[in-house]
């Protein structure tokens, strides 16, 4: 077993590329608040360039194929732009979105010859930055439970209806969203998939105000919003997958979105935790001296350890192309309800300063106040954490009369 | 990165599984939970054959020289069974503490009994003001003019009925450290005795006027600490391994009881607060046997000097050992009257789980030294 990326000469060849051209295309003056929805409309604009200059070279999405504006590179690439990349606390990409990783990978694997030619090189290369539309105010953990509404007219798709916690700040160019195409139909079999180019007539955004914005993994996503569609006219060309088959491609994004896709990265919140206890003081010396904050250090650190440790084995599995099962749900699990229990061992080892983001008080640029809010954000996007048991016990062949299968990628 | 295991890990694995279906059964094991010392004179020579006791052996001392990860893989299976017997006990503690404190005439003069099973190495460390730090050793041995004499008791010493040498920790007069004597369990005045209870082959030994001899002395007198830990670092991701193999099987009993018990027309795992515990055991399988992989691979790839090996020794023991407690637990929810009968296997484990759960440090033993080496 090797639990580390081994470093080819190659790799540190395309390292030194890598850092090198980072160290000359990312602003200086590009902020990365603790919550995202401090992100400035301007420092937007910066992140989507930096996410087209990006795009131009193949680093937006390196291992999406080239034929589609992928970067085409290997996974050991990958990693190699990650680590470098985290060094200035970012992510790929750059901002939250959610065409490459999800809407990509459903379009890579059910989209017609037409449809990746004209809808991946946009995403792949940054061009175009997209949202999921997935849950509306009926339709949450039971998803397959949509009401919006597209009814095929000619040659297009009207579509009317709502759809809630939806994208980030600062809007984007082109959505992806499940529809029912079929009230009377079977359950599954009544749902399409299509991507709606965000300028069409008849769509309305308005934000939501919630107690943080916060989503998994990548960048952080600003504000959510609610998207009202009134006889919205999308070309039947937009519909991926065909008619009643739209389930089949959400697995695809949902397997994803449950985790499955894995992580390297470290929880650097654990570390801004240690450095924060070693310099608050209590009675005269650091809290973290005090035994019974050690305890919950060492509490919050093992937590950190077990999610760090399934999300690298999933990465792994992903990309060493191993069978999946329950570990993207477990990962997401574990991530959601450890992020809950990490929340409380923070309020109780920080006290008040775990709550304010005072800058005249607070020492950890937010982020302590911010997981307060966040962790318990978390618990919702991508399957509530009771949805992430149940999707477990399909696949351990418990939840229902067959096993479930995980989601087909690419 | 890859976290798969090498081909011969995978042979290593699967000749392990075979040998504990035909030799080490459920029916098996039940027999053995009756006796003094958990194995059969059949089973523990078909075991030293394979190799089971030398694999930590270096080749020049009889042994195969295995890696850590490979005596790991091996040992999830044993404790899968779980297998009784002094198999840790002598084969990986007993092997890497003379390994790592004896001279190298003591090395030569134990190692390939050991390695071949004719020998039984058990380490009695523990006292009655039971502790794994470096205080909780009070025995005395008493200098004379060819050795020593010991006095005293040690207790919940595991393995300590089958074993034909107890490594026995005491303080020597005139050193400050802890020092290890190798003592012949035929030795007058030794005398063990197993404990009952909810535990399975732990016992006391006790040490009336026991005389020794200067050479019993493993390495050098006062000075055996610093080795035993280095022992402790190697041994305890194995004692993990075999704990996840418990943790395992447990899982998989108890995921198949849950599709083939019917109660209110359904299997009982259609049911999520059945599934609830099932999940559970699930994450906290999955959750020892990466932590304790992890230690592994840090051990095995050299990485002693890197600053992240011993918290990841320690984050191994809290979490595998918490995990298989709780393994247990959720099985025996989901299991309910089945589950506490004892021919059905279940109990095996659950006793398993309690008797390995203070060895070599509890999870709250554990967690201290965490703090320790991350350093707050």
């Amino acid at each position: 077993m090797d639990f580390e990326p081994r470093y080819t000469e190659e790799q540190q060849t395309f390292r030194t590329e890598v850092r090198d051209w980072l160290k000359d295309n990312v602003p200086d003056d590009l902020a990365n608040p603790a919550d995202s929805a401090d992100t400035t409309y301007d420092d937007y604009l910066q992140y989507r360039a930096l996410g087209r200059d990006l795009g131009e070279k193949g680093w937006l999405w390196p291992t999406a194929p080239t034929e589609y504006g992928g970067g085409g590179l290997t996974i050991d690439h990958a990693i190699v732009l990650d680590e470098e990349l985290d060094e200035y606390s970012l992510s790929l990409p750059p901002y939250y979105d959610s065409g490459g990783r999800l809407g990509g990978a459903s379009i890579l694997v059910w989209g017609d010859d037409d449809q990746k030619e004209r809808f991946l090189p946009p995403i792949f290369k940054g061009e175009v930055r997209t949202w999921q539309l997935l849950t509306e105010p009926n339709a949450g953990s039971d998803l397959a439970g949509v009401q919006i509404s597209a009814v095929r007219d000619g040659d297009d798709y009207v579509i009317n209806g709502q759809k809630i916690f939806v994208g980030s700040s600062h809007g984007a160019e082109q959505y992806w969203t499940i529809t029912c195409t079929d009230p009377d139909g079977d359950r599954h079999q009544n749902l399409s998939w299509f991507i709606v180019p965000a300028e069409t007539p008849g769509l309305t955004v308005v934000p939501m105000d919630l107690l943080i914005a916060g989503g998994e993994g990548g960048a952080g996503t600003g504000h959510k919003n609610t998207i009202f569609f009134d006889n919205v006219r999308v070309p039947a060309s937009n519909l991926i997958g065909g008619e009643n088959n739209g389930w089949q491609v959400a697995t695809t994004h949902l397997e994803l979105e449950h985790g499955s896709g894995g992580t390297i990265r470290r929880n650097r919140l654990v570390d801004r935790l240690f450095d924060y206890a070693r310099e608050l003081k209590r009675d005269g010396q650091p809290i973290s001296k005090d035994p019974e904050v050690q305890e919950l250090l060492v509490d919050v650190f093992v937590e950190a350890e077990i999610s760090r440790l399934f999300g690298l084995r999933n990465y792994w599995m992903r990309h060493a192309h191993q069978k999946l099962a329950h570990e993207g749900p477990q990962s997401s699990y574990y991530r959601k309800t450890s992020g809950l229990r990490m929340g409380e061992a923070i309020l109780k080892i920080l006290g008040p300063y775990a709550l304010t983001d005072d800058p005249k008080w607070d020492k950890s640029d937010s982020h302590m106040e911010v997981f307060q809010r966040s962790s318990i954000v978390a618990l919702h996007p991508g399957g509530t954490a009771e949805i992430q048991k149940v999707i477990m016990s399909r696949r351990l062949g418990i939840g229902r009369q067959v096993r479930e299968q995980a989601g087909r990628l690419a | 990165m890859d976290l798969s295991l090498t081909e011969q890990q995978e042979l290593l694995k699967t000749t392990a599984r075979d040998f504990m279906e035909r030799e080490a059964s459920k029916d098996i094991l039940l027999e053995l939970e009756e006796t003094e010392s958990g194995y059969s004179d059949e089973l523990w020579q078909k075991a030293s054959d394979i190799g089971w006791l030398g694999m930590l052996v270096p080749e020049q001392y009889g042994g195969s020289g295995s890696s850590l990860t490979d005596a790991a893989v091996v040992y999830e299976q044993m404790g899968a069974g779980p297998l009784s017997g002094p198999f840790f006990s002598s084969g990986v503690l007993g092997a890497l503490t003379i390994l790592e404190a004896g001279t190298e005439g003591q090395r030569q003069r134990y190692l390939p009994s050991i390695a071949v099973g004719r020998e039984i190495a058990a380490l009695a460390l523990t006292e009655p003001d039971y502790g794994w730090g470096p205080d909780s050793v009070s025995m005395r041995a008493q200098p004379t003019d060819n050795g020593y004499v010991l006095s005293g008791t040690k207790l919940f010493v595991h393995d300590a009925a089958s074993a034909t040498t107890l490594i026995t920790a005491v303080r020597a007069r005139g050193h400050e450290g802890m020092t290890l004597m190798m003592v012949d369990a035929n030795t007058p005045g030794v005398s063990t005795r197993l404990l009952s209870g909810f535990m399975g082959w732990v016992g006391e030994v006790t040490y009336d006027s026991v005389e020794v001899s200067a050479d019993a002395v493993l390495g050098e007198p006062g000075s055996a600490w610093q080795p035993l830990q280095r022992a402790f670092q190697k041994a305890i991701p194995i004692l993990c391994a075999y704990q996840v193999g418990g943790s395992q099987a447990v899982f998989d009993m108890t995921l198949e009881y849950s599709r083939t018990r019917i109660q209110f027309g359904n299997p009982i795992g259609r049911f999520q607060r059945v599934q609830d515990h099932i999940v559970n055991i699930i994450n906290h399988l999955d959750a020892a046997r990466w932590t304790t992989y992890e230690a592994l691979w840090k051990l095995d790839s050299d990485r002693l000097t890197d600053n992240g090996v011993e918290t990841s020794i320690h984050l191994a023991k809290a979490v595998t050992t918490e995990g298989y407690y709780q393994a247990c637990n959720g099985a025996h929810e989901v299991h309910a009257g089945i589950g506490v009968m004892k021919d059905y296997g279940l109990t095996l484990h659950t006793q398993m789980s309690r008797t390995l759960y203070h060895y070599l440090g509890d999870p709250r033993f554990h967690r201290k030294r965490m703090a320790e080496t991350l350093d707050f």
